[in-house]
């Protein structure tokens, strides 16, 4: 085994020309948790997604995943290798159970069915999921049940990398403080976790290894828990200051998929 | 049986379908004789008919003649249902095959039914579906000789479903099956009609299924559409709702080169509700066209439709749905959900939901999708391991699962399921999708 879980060099991402990353470097040895902060359009969704493979960025550099490399691999291996991402907005999956889903995968990934059902039911017990078994993945949960669905199909598949993209987002202050429980029950040592976060409240009800500050695309400031305190205190504009840094137009947004669809207006 | 040999759409025909026949039937197929000499083909210029194209003259046509025999390979319909109240065949709009496991119900063919229930049937027979609607309920009104009588007796209750298996086999020949169900008051009734087909085989089939249910009665009727590749059906149903009656409906079409459903649904007496639960999956070049008319008549009744469908390769779909209330009526809630996939380049589907509201207290919902399936929740899938192909299935799969779940009879839903996860295999399989 390497030590790192996942090892960042170097990594540039952009889109036509407008440069997004320019330069991640990053360690995350196994067993630890990483948060990754910074302000909107710091690039640290396009990591996220730069690493899970998401969209067509031209990408530079190397991330490797227990010493393979993921940048050139396609978004169904990256997920296959251990790489697995938990969602700001985790999408809603009609008509499929979570079981259900969780059963194809398994299938897909070759896991042994004995072992994914026991799996199940362990981590249901541990992340109160029972209910929500045999409901359609995601459909009709709040914002806090949502993001606990996430983090149990962490715990049930167990990747070498996890990413938690925004996790914390719309959640009042409760399930803020369930979601970080759940995070900490998550951990183990054959797992890195990176938490990716705009706000410094998660922090509070856990505790990262290493805080890492992401601005202008790069990473300008790592530091320990002791990080967060600034942050909480000063916020980004504090450390922008400090290190002299001046911020960048937001990169262009994203068409959303559903503006795909064409809504027949009604004539009445 | 009656042995006789196929016969042309002409007027001398008649007399030779079923022999002595009472005045009342006489008139009615006189009757639709002159509409259908007088109504054109339809033609993709009238909105009713639009995006249809029809490759055949019925005058071209000849009556089906008595079957040799049917289809005898399984019917996984007729499987799924378990214990049945009655079953018939309807072979090229002939009755081949009945049996009744209920006491004190009717249902017999039309052609008993002359015989022993001509009283119910002079008023029922014929008076679901106008004659002059199109030319083809014109000439169903003049040529159909043969089908199913239900009469369910008032305040009877009859759990087991009835299956009516309706085959089309003769080439080059229109058949027209016909239905008839009468629910009397406080009764209930469950009934399921298959129709089937032969591959490769070019014929058309002209369904009309009329339902009254009335006064408390409730009725759960489904039809299972899965006709061969070369087929043409072209179905009228029309559900009249009476006083606090309920018809729960689901309507699947996967089959024939021509899938077309024209619904009426007459949410009739004070407190009538109903619910339409559907889908449609057509693949190369299938048109499945469903044009629906909701008909909200009285006070305090409600509706609720819900179809979903998915094209692929050249197929195309075609929903409109007509929502009309009346006006003084009051408390009535009227909802139309219609979604479509569209799961290649070549294929299309077009939804056109309508309103048309006379009365001031409604509440009246609608939705309507057409696109691709969605890159958000591909994703998503992927990002935990599936392939794109199946996560797309994945897809596929809960789309209709939705509706499938829903259908007014649980037991079609293995079949159904299986038939829709088949088409789109398949299609994968062949690099179609």
């Amino acid at each position: 085994m390497t030590s790192a879980a996942l090892l960042i060099r170097d990594v540039r991402a952009s889109v036509g020309d407008t440069v997004i990353l320019k330069g991640v470097d990053l360690e995350v040895p196994f067993g630890e948790l990483h948060a990754i902060m910074g302000p909107n359009g710091s690039g640290k969704s396009t990591l996220c997604h730069v690493l899970t493979g998401k969209q067509d960025y031209t990408v530079d550099g190397s991330a490797e995943l227990g010493g393979i490399e993921l940048l050139d691999k396609s978004v169904t291996d990256r997920a296959r290798l251990g790489l697995m991402q938990g969602f700001q907005y985790p999408v809603e999956i009609a008509g499929v159970g979570l079981r259900e889903f969780l059963e194809e995968i398994a299938d897909e990934r070759a896991i042994p069915n004995e072992q994914l059902e026991a799996r199940v039911a362990a981590m249901a017990g541990e992340f109160d999921m029972e209910p929500f078994l045999d409901r359609a993945v995601n459909v009709d949960l709040s914002g806090g049940e949502k993001k606990r669905s996430e983090i149990f199909q962490m715990a049930v598949l167990a990747p070498t990398v996890a990413i938690l993209d925004e996790i914390d987002s719309g959640l009042d202050i409760d399930a803020v403080r369930e979601v970080a429980e759940a995070v900490e029950s998550m951990r183990s040592p054959d797992m890195a976790v990176v938490m990716i976060t705009h706000y410094s409240r998660i922090l509070r009800y856990l505790t990262p290894d290493r805080i890492h500050v992401m601005m202008n695309g790069r990473i300008v400031e790592s530091g320990g828990p002791e990080l967060a305190g600034e942050l909480e205190d000063g916020g980004y504009e504090a450390v922008r200051e400090r290190l002299g840094i001046e911020l960048s137009a937001l990169p262009p947004r994203r068409k959303a998929a559903s503006e795909y669809f064409t809504d027949t207006p009604f004539d009445s | 049986m009656p042995s006789r040999p196929a016969l042309p759409l002409r007027p001398e025909s008649i007399d030779q379908l079923n022999g002595q026949v009472p005045d009342w039937l006489v008139a009615s197929r006189r009757q639709g004789l002159g509409f259908f000499e007088k109504l054109d083909m339809p033609s993709s210029a009238e909105e009713v008919w639009r995006y249809v194209d029809l490759p055949f003259r019925l005058e071209d046509l000849m009556l089906a003649p008595p079957p040799a025999a049917g289809m005898d390979d399984g019917d996984d319909v007729a499987g799924s249902l378990g214990s049945m109240a009655g079953q018939a065949t309807i072979i090229d709009g002939t009755v081949t095959d009945l049996q009744v496991n209920e006491e004190g119900v009717v249902f017999v063919s039309l052609r008993d039914g002359l015989a022993d229930h001509e009283d119910a049937l002079s008023v029922l027979f014929g008076s679901g579906i106008a004659p002059d609607l199109d030319v083809f309920s014109a000439a169903h009104h003049a040529f159909a000789h043969d089908g199913v009588f239900l009469k369910v007796p008032a305040n009877r209750s009859v759990e087991r479903p009835f299956y009516i298996d309706v085959q089309a086999t003769a080439e080059g020949t229109v058949s027209f099956p016909h239905i008839t169900l009468a629910i009397e008051a406080n009764a209930e009734a469950s009934v399921v009609v298959g129709f089937r087909s032969p591959a490769g085989i070019f014929l058309v089939v002209n369904p009309q299924i009329e339902a009254f249910v009335n006064d408390g009665a409730r009725l759960k009727l489904s039809t299972v559409q899965r006709f061969g590749y070369d087929t043409h059906s072209i179905a009228h149903e029309r559900v009249l709702i009476g006083r606090d009656a309920n018809a729960r409906l689901g309507e699947v079409g996967l089959g024939g080169r021509l899938g077309r459903l024209h619904l009426t649904l007459d949410v009739a007496g004070r407190g009538a509700s109903t619910d339409l639960v559907g889908l449609y999956f057509g693949e190369q070049e299938q048109t499945l066209d469903y044009r629906l008319f909701m008909n909200h008549l009285g006070s305090n009744t409600s509706s609720n439709v819900f179809l979903k469908g998915a094209v692929e390769d050249d197929a195309r779909s075609v929903f409109t749905g007509l929502v009309k209330i009346e006006k003084d009526i009051a408390k009535v809630s009227a909802f139309e959900t219609n979604r479509n996939l569209v799961l290649s380049e070549g294929a299309s589907a077009h939804s056109v939901p309508n309103l048309e509201i006379l009365s001031n207290d409604v509440i009246c919902g609608h939705g309507s999708t057409v696109g691709p399936l969605e890159e958000e929740p591909l994703y998503y899938l992927m990002s935990r391991g599936l392939s794109e192909a199946r996560a797309a299935r994945l897809l596929v799969h809960g789309f209709f699962e939705e509706v499938i779940n829903r259908l007014p009879h649980p037991a079609l839903a293995a079949p159904v399921r299986e038939a829709v996860n088949r088409k789109f295999v398949q299609a994968q399989q062949e690099g179609r999708v």
